[in-house]
């Protein structure tokens, strides 16, 4: 009885390792969605169909506009019922990536740009190519190949900026400087037309006893967007969009990439920024200005809407010029959305995208508050602080550089520049550190690439 | 009706060799717990020692990969630093704690104090509140405009003020010290119980013999409760290597890299890097150094 | 044993110090769910907005996650306490091979962090579909709370009377009755704590409803919390008063049968 019983529990577990042994983790399907098979425009005549729909449009103005648009696309299509999921930037990150690969994947899904989700999600096969549909509704006539590029890859996502059309956005989107138009008349100041005034005005608002520059960076990603607009002043444009793009050809570590580290550390230890930036929240550093404390605030459009309910017409918007003369600034467009490979019904899909990124939409944009990709200088608004975003989109687009965002690099330069950045501020790191942190991840991933 | 089992010559004849009539019994009553548990716990855990082997990225095919996994946690500079930040929090959630605890227990026990029930009951309730509402009440109460730095200042130390959850030195410790807020009511508690359990005699033979206060407590008090103690640490620092909610609440690890954690390591690879076999390989360590402590605490405890 | 006067108000004073330690952030938290939701709500001069809770409610759909999170507390408490009720039984008073190292591997169970087991988890109920779903959320945490519960209910049933067992199965009853019929009614006061254990640690926990539901069709409350605090950008108000709603239903479990809970993790965590 001894025996037996120790046997067959030996050989029981001898079973189980082999079993183990043998189901390797993962599918080992690699297989690529193909844009084939027949697509159509019409979608009245598929009978009824659930869309469900990711988006991050949780803020004020971009929630307001999602809710109209899907309840027009509703209207018009009786047959279609959205099931919208809306989570905020750094949620989405997280989940979107384990809800891509799952049974009930959703069908359209407003992916981030950067190589770190568009990328990855490209190379794994989960987002279907656009281009037929794109050909279909025209949507290369709609946009401007510049703003497109930002939704382009390679079959295998080695390259970005060329290839097949992964999603379409909504929004634009530029980081500029906020600032107060009450403060700024206090201290007798115009608004600044280039960095050097920028940064006397920020010397007279320290003088005059104020808190300069308001920043919430305890979540890492949001001092990306003040490094962004001022490495601008001190690096060419194409380099940016090379170092921002994980393309080869680059490199961080350049003087003119230290001395626009050097400039941002030169704020922190000037005192410019209100105390504890790293342990501060980003949206309670606008709501500080809002309440009063602090002169500038470098930010995204994305907060117009929520500063404009805050502060009515004390709020401004402007970008300053290098000292080339003309603007430079990290912006582009708001995430795009695109089409899993999943969605099952992709004609309705691409209806939805069509419908939400159309020329009427941008009506609907424009009026909640937010920033349209197209039509911008028609539908701006006449007065307020969003008037200013939309000039200085028009402004920066047409007369100057748009820069990518820095953190679609690489899949971990997110990660990477958080983290530098917030060394950067505490003075944990010396501008050329800083670099030389960046440099790592960049060239280890655009050698790794070929 | 006479039931087999208990007839009488089987009933004897069992009960002195002392093996059940029907030996498959206890299996039927273990079956349940069995099936789940081996499948949802144990399951599981042979999966992860087997991924661990593997890199995969969750989305498409993977590689073996031997030890490389495991050999990387060891060189990688980023892993030492979690599993370092884990042994800093240890401090926070079960050395200091205890120490404050045995103190407290001790005044507490001697004391007649009315309330004592109701004290108990306040200071237990931190156990009972979602770890996430801690965090989130935490991350308010170290804003840099937040109560914390608010009071600092009323009471004249504007110079301690500072952005607590921001700050490259002090928000590792700040972390930690919510742990101790979580964990000092457990901890008094038992050892209160286990206190209260020492006979009196022994403190008036000793009052007898002309000890004092110190005296009690080093020579009575603190060996009557080593079986309380061996627990507490048990607990405490199973709870410290393990803190995942928090992190995810209040830093994601930050500023730069001085708040990262095992778990938060291991939920970080598997689920926003990509890095499956790595973040299993990090799962599985964190599981055998929760052992190995857990093992030597209780060696310790049981043999003075 | 006279304790002086000095040493009692000395005592008075400690314990006033750490139980203000201890309700201090919490009267913070309470305060700021209490407080206005804005620059513009705070001029009108109340005191005590109470509208915030019913606002965070809506806003930030406690509703829905609240009622995920008792379905799922249900499910893991029934299941769970009645497997380690039987296997607690079998192990706690009958005799048989193997019984010693099958309660240390469900011992085992309490000390395995939840980070070690919920990656392989998620990617094979991925695969058996079940992700997303009640059970993908519920499955892991039985698992999880019969490792404790087994513990439990083992010690219970090993200090139950002998004697009294024996009188019944002399008397004909089998071994099901037995416990159906002595051993838990005698033995509700350990049940009920369990149940209180189970469903205190089944609500508040984070990382397994988390990864197992990522598109959020089973959020429970705790998760609704952390993706409120990114969602909700406008203030602090909303966000203190979801907490407070996460926080009270086992917090008021908690203060009504506070000596079953401490009771529980004392006496369980010692006797061993």
């Amino acid at each position: 009885m001894h025996r037996h019983t120790r046997l067959a529990a030996i050989a029981g577990s001898a079973a189980l390792l082999l079993g183990l042994a043998s189901c390797a983790p993962g599918t080992g399907q690699d297989d690529r969605p193909e844009a084939s098979g027949e697509i159509s425009k019409d979608i009245s005549g598929v009978g009824d169909v659930t869309l469900t729909v990711w988006d991050q449009e949780v803020r004020g103005g971009q929630n307001e506009q999602m809710e109209q648009l899907n309840a027009a696309f509703e209207e018009k299509y009786p047959n279609v019922t959205i099931d919208r999921n809306s989570q905020a930037f750094d949620d989405l990150n997280t989940t979107l990536r384990l809800a891509l690969t799952d049974k009930d994947a959703p069908d359209v899904v407003q992916a981030n740009n950067g190589r770190n989700t568009m990328g990855a999600f490209v190379e794994a096969g989960q987002l279907r190519p656009l281009d037929d549909y794109a050909e279909l509704y025209g949507w290369f006539d709609r946009y401007s190949p510049s703003i497109l590029q930002y939704s382009t890859y390679s079959d295998d996502a080695t390259v970005f900026g060329e290839g097949n059309l992964y999603g379409l956005p909504q929004v634009g989107e530029v980081v500029g400087i906020f600032y107060s138009k009450a403060k700024l008349a206090a201290l007798g100041l115009e608004v600044p037309a280039d960095w050097a005034a920028f940064d006397a005005a920020l010397a007279a608002a320290k003088a005059a006893g104020e808190t300069p520059m308001q920043l919430g960076n305890i979540e890492q990603w949001p001092a990306g967007h003040v490094f962004g607009p001022l490495q601008g002043n001190y690096v060419e444009a194409g380099v940016i969009t090379d170092l921002g793009l994980g393309n080869p050809g680059a490199s961080w570590t350049t003087p003119e990439n230290v001395a626009a580290a050097e400039a941002l550390q030169g704020w922190v230890n000037d005192g410019f920024f209100n105390a504890g930036v790293n342990g501060t929240d980003y949206d309670a550093a606008w709501q500080a200005l809002a309440d009063g404390n602090g002169v500038f605030l470098i930010g995204g459009s994305w907060l117009a809407a929520d500063l404009e309910d805050a502060m009515g017409e004390d709020v401004g918007f402007f970008v300053p010029n290098t000292d080339a003369g003309s603007p430079a600034t990290t912006g582009g467009t708001g995430l795009p959305f695109t089409i899993t490979s999943a969605a099952e019904n992709t004609d309705v899909a691409a209806a939805y995208i069509d419908f939400i990124t159309s020329d009427e939409a941008m009506e609907i944009l424009a009026e909640t508050g937010n920033l349209p990709v197209n039509r911008t200088a028609e539908l701006a608004p006449a007065s307020g602080v969003l008037a200013d975003v939309f000039t200085q989109f028009g402004n920066v687009t047409e007369n100057g550089s748009v820069l990518p965002y820095l953190d679609y690099a690489t899949p971990t330069f997110g990660e990477t520049l958080g983290q530098a950045l917030q060394g950067l501020l505490d003075g944990q790191l010396s501008p050329t550190a800083f670099t030389e942190q960046l440099e790592a991840d960049y060239s280890e991933f655009v050698s790794k690439n070929g | 009706m006479a039931d087999p089992v208990t007839s009488s010559t089987g009933r004897s004849a069992s009960r002195r060799s002392g093996r059940l009539a029907k030996p498959w019994l206890p299996w039927a009553y273990l079956a349940p717990a069995i099936v789940l548990y081996g499948l949802f716990m144990l399951f599981p855990l042979g999966r992860a020692a087997q991924y661990s082997f593997f890199e995969w990225d969750g989305l498409g095919a993977s590689e073996f990969v031997g030890f490389d996994n495991y050999v990387a946690l060891v060189q990688d500079e980023q892993l030492r630093e979690a599993f370092g930040h884990a042994l800093v929090l240890i401090f926070f959630y079960a050395v200091l704690p205890l120490c404050v605890g045995l103190v407290l227990a001790a005044i507490l026990t001697r004391a007649q104090v009315r309330g004592l029930g109701f004290f108990r009951t306040v200071i237990f309730l931190p156990q009972v509140i979602a770890m996430v509402v801690v965090a989130v009440t935490w991350r308010q109460i170290y804003a840099p405009d937040g109560p914390l730095n608010g009071f600092l200042r009323m009471v004249g130390l504007e110079s301690w003020t500072r952005p607590w959850l921001g700050d490259y030195t002090f928000t590792l410790p700040a972390v930690g010290l919510i742990g101790s807020w979580v964990s000092l009511g457990l901890v008094t508690v038992l050892l209160m119980a286990g206190m209260s359990r020492v006979p009196r005699e022994l403190y008036e033979a000793a009052r007898i013999d002309g000890a004092g206060a110190f005296r009690e407590f080093f020579a009575i008090t603190l060996p009557s409760v080593r079986g309380e103690i061996t627990v507490a640490l048990t607990l405490t620092i199973v709870a410290a290597l393990k803190t995942f909610d928090l992190i995810y609440v209040t830093t994601s690890g930050g500023p730069g890299t001085s708040t990262t954690v095992p778990s938060y390591e291991v939920y970080r690879r598997a689920f926003q890097l990509g890095e499956v076999g790595a973040a299993t390989a990090v799962g599985i360590a964190l599981t055998l150094i929760v052992f190995a402590i857990n093992f030597v605490v209780n060696q310790i405890g049981d043999k003075k | 044993m006279k304790v002086s006067g000095l040493e009692k108000g000395a005592n008075y004073v400690v314990l006033i110090l750490f139980a203000f330690i201890v309700l201090g952030p919490i009267g913070v938290i309470l305060s700021l769910a209490f407080g206005p939701q804005s620059a513009s709500v705070g001029r009108e001069g109340r005191i005590f907005h109470w509208e915030n809770f019913p606002d965070a409610w809506e806003i930030g759909r406690f509703g829905q996650y609240m009622t995920t999170s008792v379905t799922v507390a249900a499910i893991v408490v029934v299941v769970a306490v009645s497997a380690s009720i039987l296997a607690g039984y079998a192990l706690g008073t009958m005799k048989f091979r193997f019984a010693t190292p099958l309660f240390y591997i469900f011992l085992l169970g309490i000390m395995v962090p939840t980070e070690a087991i919920i990656v392989p988890l998620y990617f094979d109920l991925r695969t058996v579909g079940l992700t997303n779903t009640v059970w993908g959320v519920a499955f892991p945490q039985i698992a999880m709370s019969i490792a404790f519960g087994t513990y439990w209910m083992r010690t219970y049933f090993r200090t139950t009377n002998r004697a009294m067992i024996e009188a019944a199965r002399l008397d004909g009853a089998g071994s099901f009755r037995i416990l159906w019929q002595i051993l838990v009614p005698i033995g509700r006061p350990a049940i009920l704590t369990l149940v209180l254990l189970t469903f205190m640690w089944t609500w508040n926990e984070f990382l397994v409803p988390l990864v197992m539901s990522p598109n959020g069709d089973v959020r429970t409350a705790p998760l609704g919390l952390a993706f409120f605090q990114g969602q909700y950008t406008q203030g602090t108000a909303l966000l203190a008063a979801g907490a407070v709603l996460v926080a009270l239903p086992v917090v008021v479990l908690y203060v009504f049968l506070q000596r079953h809970f401490i009771k529980g993790m004392i006496e369980g965590a010692v006797r061993e």
